[in-house]
This record gives structure tokens, C-alpha cells and sequence, in this order.
């Protein structure tokens, strides 16, 4: 997968801006057969966080133990590289979410 | 206006790796007309549905690639809506129908997907969701685990009892000769199965299949010429937000409610009236709560009922999936609304063979794309 790097510089503003923010897990599941840019992460969580300005995110689980997998446990937004890229494509980082 | 089937067809679907995807369309289409009595010439326009073959085929055009094959210059429109493709073609060709642009149309689904790997297949099912979910790294089955955590979590309801769906379909799958799996499974096989998104396992997921389907539909009055002919009473598509997070509610679909609800107010009935249905069973948890947002079971009971037998054949009272549904009769995710039609016509002909339901006069298809973002109601009568 190539990413734009037009898409992702217009995406990377708001990235910036969600760095730091908290919120609580809502929902999660983890997957166990991701593409295959994600293989080298797998197993991993994807949760459903309520923030709290209240707004709902999907995201990824990092740095999570199986007792962190609860609803209602307090998360935070950090900055990580994404994925595995192509050789010749940008190296991406995205928001993903860390236990408290 | 009463718009009436005239022909139905579907292929075999499956792992069709010796047929290709005209070969697929072209079969589907000149036996629907075939059982229509009616050549190519006398139809007016043809709607495909069809969601990956500008993606995985890199084929974009396909309403002037499919004429070729139908053997007729007719206006040729391909429509897209993820999963429920199908259902949304045939909604617009209604829809041309009742505008009085054409009398009598053909609607073909179809989609081949086997020709690829499961990685480009994994990725593009993932364009009918959003980049928010795609860059969390989350996959399809991962979309509909969210939902199936929720539903267990707040209706108290087991793996066993959601494993119930793909064991009741299977079933069904063996009296179906076009199934893409015609074996039974049991509770024990599904909970076995490799977990795919927790806590959803591989038999939980219906599989990458090949598959057309086709109809022919028509606003003329045929009672003369057909003696058995089916009516469309009502067809209804509602959407919903692109993402699951969006939304209020991750254990009931909004656009499924919103659509059966006009789709029973303008057909006149209630869900008890519905005799057969054929619902999106993309996976277990999705028919789980489609039962309870088409009104067949209360909510939180879609799952249990199906555990009890209520929607299996020879037992139950609203029989869901005769054909197998998604799960055992395969899911070529373009073909599957057209599909779903081609069933109900055949049970409401009572042409079904093993698998048909006594006495079937109303049957209703339910086709869903993404995670719910979109769905297509269609109710028909004997």
C-alpha cells in the first residue's frame, strides 16, 4: 500500500492536535488476521474510545497486558509509526492508544 | 405500479477459478432470460452490481463490458454500495421501472474473487469502510467483532449460541446443490475454528467466493403470460454514518431498522407475515441481530432463537437462509443481493426442491454493506 503524501501531510495537521488526549475504552476486539502491513503487529487490540470532549475514535492498542482489555479503562492518544511500509513509501505515523 | 419477476437465475458459487467473470455474467444472464421466455433485444436496460472490479481488477466500465456479453447495446449502469451492491441495482432498476424510463430491465450481480490473494482481498473489503478504521488497523471481521462483543456483553449471550448461525446455514447449505459449501458443521467445529477477531473464528465468517446472479424484472402486466408471477411489493435502502464508532448503538443496525420499517409500511405487513427471508449473514453476530432489527425476534433474543430453531428449515417460524445464506452458499459480495431474489423467487414458486419452505408466499431479502452503513429491503409475494 502507497500512501499519498499529499493525503498524509492534510491528515497529519489533526494528527498533531490529538497527541496527549485521553479517553476510555468502549468497546475492543483483537485481531488476529490483519493485511499484511500490519502482519508484524498481530495479535493486536483495536478499541473503540470515548474521548473526553466525547467524541468516539477507533484506533489501535499499543503496550497493552490481557488485563488492560476492559471497558471503561482509561487510555491515552500517543504518536507511532503505523504500519510496515513498502521499501519507496513514507514511513507513516498515526495516533494509536495507550493504557493508563 | 406492480413490478413482477419474469426470470431468475444464479451460478454456482464458489472457488471458480476455471470461469471468468464474463463467462460468469454471461451464464447468470441468458439463463434468467432463458426463464424469462425473452431475448436479449426485449430488454430495455441492464443494472450491475458489482463492488470490487475496478479495485481488484482494475476493470472500471463494467455496464459497457457486460452488454457485450448480454448481446444487446442496451444503457448499462453499474452500482456500487460495498456488499449490498446487489440490492441497491436492483432498487434502482425498480426505481427506472416505476419512473416509466424502461418496461422490462435485467439486473445482474456478480463478483469474482478467488483470482486473488486473501491480502488484496482483505484490503479491498476494507474501501467500504472508512480511513479511521483502516489506518486503526482494524479488518472487516474486526468491524463486526466490536459488534458481537457489545451484543454478547449486553444480552448475556455465548460464543455457542452465536456459533448456532453458521451450524443452522450449513445445514441449510447441504440441500442447496449451488452452495459453495454443502457440508454440515457442528457447535464443537465452529468454536474449534481459528479465531480470526475475537470473538469471531473462521466459521463465524462466510468465505471469499465467485458468484452471478440475475433477474429480470417488468412493470408490464404479464398474469396472462405467467401463470406463477412473483411481485416485488417493496424495495427500501436507508443508509448509516461510514464508521461503526459513529454511531449510538454497536448491537443494532439503524439502516436496517429504518428500511424493513418502510419497507413493511409499504408492503402493508408486519414482520410475522414474512414466511422466508434471506438475511446478510456476512458473519454470525450480523443475522444475530438482523433477526431482531427486521422485527422476527426481540431484541437481545436473535441469537437464542436461532440456537432453538425458530429460523431453521422444517422447524422453525420465519425460516432465515434456505439457500445457506452468506456462510454456507458463499458470498461473492456483488452477486450476494441478486442472490438472495433468485432464492425467494424459487421459494415462493415453490420451485426450491430439498430445501423449500412449505408453503412460502411472502419473503423478504435483507442485503447490508460495510458495517451497516448501508441496507436494502426487499419484500415479495406469491
Amino acid at each position: 500500500m502507497i500512501t499519498s503524501p499529499v493525503k498524509l501531510w492534510r491528515r497529519q495537521k489533526n494528527t498533531a492536535t490529538l497527541i496527549g488526549k485521553k479517553g476510555k475504552i468502549l468497546q475492543w476486539t483483537i485481531i488476529r488476521v490483519p493485511a499484511k502491513s500490519f502482519m508484524d503487529q498481530a495479535p493486536y487490540p483495536v478499541v473503540i474510545v470515548k474521548m473526553q470532549n466525547g467524541e468516539n475514535m477507533i484506533g489501535q492498542l499499543v503496550d497493552w497486558q490481557k488485563k488492560d482489555l476492559i471497558i471503561g479503562k482509561e487510555v491515552v492518544a500517543v504518536l507511532r509509526r503505523l504500519r510496515t511500509e513498502h521499501a519507496d513509501d513514507i514511513i507513516y505515523y498515526n495516533i494509536k492508544f495507550k493504557p493508563l | 405500479m406492480k413490478i413482477s419477476i419474469l426470470g431468475a437465475h444464479a451460478t454456482k458459487f464458489g472457488e471458480l477459478w476455471n470461469v471468468s467473470p464474463r463467462a460468469l455474467a454471461k451464464e447468470a444472464m441468458e439463463n434468467a432470460l432463458k426463464a424469462s421466455g425473452l431475448k436479449a433485444s426485449q430488454i430495455d436496460a441492464l443494472f450491475v452490481g458489482n463492488m470490487l472490479s475496478g479495485i481488484l481488477g482494475n476493470q472500471a466500465n463494467l455496464g459497457s463490458l457486460l452488454v457485450e456479453e448480454l448481446g444487446a447495446q442496451v444503457p448499462a449502469f453499474r452500482i456500487e454500495g460495498a456488499c449490498a451492491s446487489g440490492g441497491l441495482a436492483l432498487h434502482n432498476a425498480i426505481n427506472s421501472l416505476k419512473a416509466g424510463q424502461y418496461k422490462t430491465v435485467l439486473v445482474l450481480g456478480i463478483e469474482k474473487m478467488t483470482d486473488h490473494s486473501q491480502d488484496e482481498i482483505t484490503n479491498a473489503l476494507m474501501s467500504a469502510g472508512s480511513d479511521e478504521e483502516r489506518l486503526a488497523g482494524a479488518t472487516f471481521p474486526g468491524v463486526y467483532a466490536l459488534m458481537a462483543q457489545a451484543y454478547m456483553q449486553q444480552y448475556k449471550v455465548s460464543e455457542e449460541d452465536l456459533a448456532c448461525v453458521s451450524v443452522k446455514n450449513h445445514y441449510h447449505g447441504t440441500l442447496n446443490p449451488k452452495a459453495q459449501f454443502q457440508f454440515p458443521i457442528t457447535i464443537a467445529d465452529v468454536m474449534r475454528s481459528a479465531k480470526i477477531a475475537d470473538p469471531l473464528k473462521l466459521l463465524d465468517c462466510s468465505p471469499i467466493s465467485d458468484g452471478a446472479a440475475a433477474v429480470v424484472i417488468t412493470s408490464e402486466n404479464i398474469i396472462k403470460k405467467n401463470k406463477k408471477p412473483i411481485r416485488i411489493i417493496a424495495s427500501e435502502v436507508a443508509t448509516d454514518t461510514l464508521s461503526l464508532h459513529d454511531r449510538k448503538s454497536f448491537t443494532s443496525l439503524s439502516s436496517v431498522v429504518e428500511a424493513s420499517t418502510k419497507a413493511y409500511k409499504k408492503a402493508g405487513l408486519n414482520p410475522s407475515d414474512i414466511d422466508v427471508a434471506e438475511i446478510h449473514d456476512c458473519f454470525s453476530i450480523s443475522e444475530a441481530i438482523a433477526t431482531e432489527d427486521l422485527g422476527f425476534s426481540k431484541k437481545g433474543e436473535g441469537a437464542r432463537d436461532i440456537a432453538k430453531g425458530k429460523r431453521t428449515l422444517f422447524k422453525g417460524d420465519i425460516i432465515c437462509n434456505p439457500s445457506g445464506g452468506l456462510k454456507a452458499c458463499g458470498h461473492p459480495v456483488g452477486a450476494t443481493g441478486i442472490k438472495q431474489i433468485v432464492e425467494l423467487a424459487e421459494q415462493l414458486r415453490g420451485e426450491a426442491g430439498k430445501r423449500q419452505v412449505e408453503g412460502a408466499r411472502i419473503g423478504l431479502a435483507h442485503n447490508v454493506g460495510g458495517s451497516g452503513t448501508i441496507a436494502a429491503i426487499h419484500i415479495l409475494q406469491k
